[in-house]
């Protein structure tokens, strides 16, 4: 039997975004989905909720771990695109980090439309804050520090490898049960 | 609230494409994102950008406040704070500090904005190089390349021609080191207020099809030279209302014999200033 999406669309997605834009704008300071959507394994309510806040049938999706029923509930009920090749996704959905492909297989944009770029929403095993590497950038007042646990060894490698090629990039949305965090591709990494 | 139409006047597509911008140009500061801008019930350049942006972000909790040059009781401003509370319900007020969502045309409230609130901008013309460089292709070009070399000439032809940077209002800013910002067309008396905001900022330009965003605590720059820096607007006269040295004061003519009073544009703050007063 196929799951329900939102109670109520028009509220619930409001209600997400809002928390996503927040997140967005001020990067790595962990906030909490406020109203999850029902989802098939192995997406994470808190994904499904993203995804059917931004997805519709102008955006492509790409699965990192693709199955039928998550494909037909996106289908149902964000009429969303899935697409094969991860450089065709608007959104990109990685439910297993460890063996995700590298960042430069998504769309990093182009110098004249640099928003022409992928969002990546990963499922990581959780947060933890006085930890882990410390952030600066736009929206940031003075330090952050978060260790994001789960992400492929060389994610940072990839990550300094794309930060310099600004404004081009990728941004990434972390998900760990309720909780979420943003990585926009502006967000500097400072050297320990 | 009227139920002809969706919660917040816009069907729930337009929303998410809204919304999906509005992430990308949070995420590239400074960049302008382009949109489908929709036909909306009011002309443009009368905040049909800044009103699809508004659109896209209320909830039926948002307290939202419309200011026009600073005042909340403008043709634009009454036409769009009614225009939401049919269309969304939403509680109106005109006190800065109860808003969560406050939608200006050319001012920032004198009043320091707080982590909670988005200030949204309406936006006529946002690309700074239009009047330098008239086609778009070449102005994205100028983007892509951070080639700002055409905004200092200007600048510089201003200071050659009258001894000082004449530009008064839209002064171009750089934002977070990158992107050649246009932040509207507000006093460059409020530049300084762009500068690591603790609020979200966003901006909308209906007309032109382009939003871009500011986010909290971004470095903001106002172009200028180092033996001509950066200046803000001052006056020789005070609120004569209020009383306040440090707000941006309109000068308005209050007879036929040409007698002038300076009163402050922002007339929240000069409202809570008096209130202050008299208590």
């Amino acid at each position: 039997m196929m799951l329900a999406a939102f109670a109520h669309p028009v509220f619930d997605s409001q209600r997400n975004f809002r928390e996503l834009l927040q997140a967005m704008a001020r990067p790595i300071a962990p906030r909490a989905m406020p109203v999850l959507a029902p989802a098939p394994a192995p997406i994470l309510p808190a994904s499904m909720a993203a995804l059917l806040t931004l997805c519709d049938a102008d955006t492509t999706l790409w699965l990192q771990q693709p199955n039928d029923a998550v494909a037909m509930h996106l289908r149902f009920h964000a009429g969303v695109r899935l697409v094969q090749d991860p450089a065709d996704a608007d959104f990109a959905l990685i439910t297993e980090p460890a063996s995700m492909p590298p960042l430069t297989m998504f769309a990093h944009g182009d110098l004249r439309y640099p928003d022409r770029s992928a969002t990546l929403i990963m499922q990581v095993d959780g947060f933890r804050g006085n930890a882990g590497k410390r952030f600066a950038g736009p929206g940031i007042r003075d330090v952050e520090q978060l260790l994001i646990e789960g992400l492929p060894g060389e994610f940072w490698q990839q990550r300094a490898a794309m930060s310099a090629q600004l404004p081009l990039g990728v941004d990434l949305i972390f998900i760990s049960g309720q909780r979420m965090v943003a990585l926009p591709r502006t967000t500097r990494v400072l050297e320990d | 609230m009227t139920s002809n139409y969706n919660f917040a006047f816009l069907d729930e597509n337009t929303k998410r494409m809204l919304r999906r911008a509005l992430l990308k140009a949070v995420a590239i500061p400074g960049y302008q994102v382009p949109f489908g801008s929709r036909e909306m019930p009011l002309p443009y350049g009368w905040g049909t950008g800044g009103i699809q942006l508004t659109a896209a972000l209320l909830g039926p909790d948002d307290v939202l406040k419309v200011i026009d040059q600073g005042a909340d009781d403008t043709t634009n401003a009454v036409n769009i704070r009614r225009f939401f509370a049919r269309v969304a319900g939403v509680t109106t007020t005109e006190r800065t500090t109860e808003a969560s969502v406050i939608q200006t045309r050319h001012r920032i409230p004198e009043t320091p904005l707080r982590e909670d609130q988005i200030l949204v901008f309406q936006v006529p013309e946002p690309e700074p190089l239009r009047t330098l460089e008239p086609r778009e292709a070449e102005t994205r070009t100028l983007h892509a390349l951070a080639d700002y070399g055409l905004m200092h000439v200007k600048l510089y032809e201003d200071i050659a021609q009258y001894g000082h940077i004449a530009t008064s209002y839209d002064y171009p800013v750089l934002v977070d080191g990158r992107f050649l910002t246009s932040p509207s067309p507000i006093p460059k008396f409020d530049n300084p207020k762009l500068d690591h905001s603790p609020a979200l900022m966003l901006f909308g330009a209906g007309r032109e099809k382009r939003l871009y965003a500011i986010p909290p605590y971004t470095k903001v720059e106002s172009l200028a030279f180092d033996d001509h820096p950066f200046e803000i607007q001052r006056w020789e006269h005070q609120c004569e209302l209020c009383g306040s040295d440090e707000s941006y004061l309109d000068e308005v003519v209050v007879d036929d014999r040409g007698s002038r009073m300076f009163v402050c544009s922002d007339t929240d703050y000069c409202r809570q200033r008096r209130a202050e007063q008299a208590a």
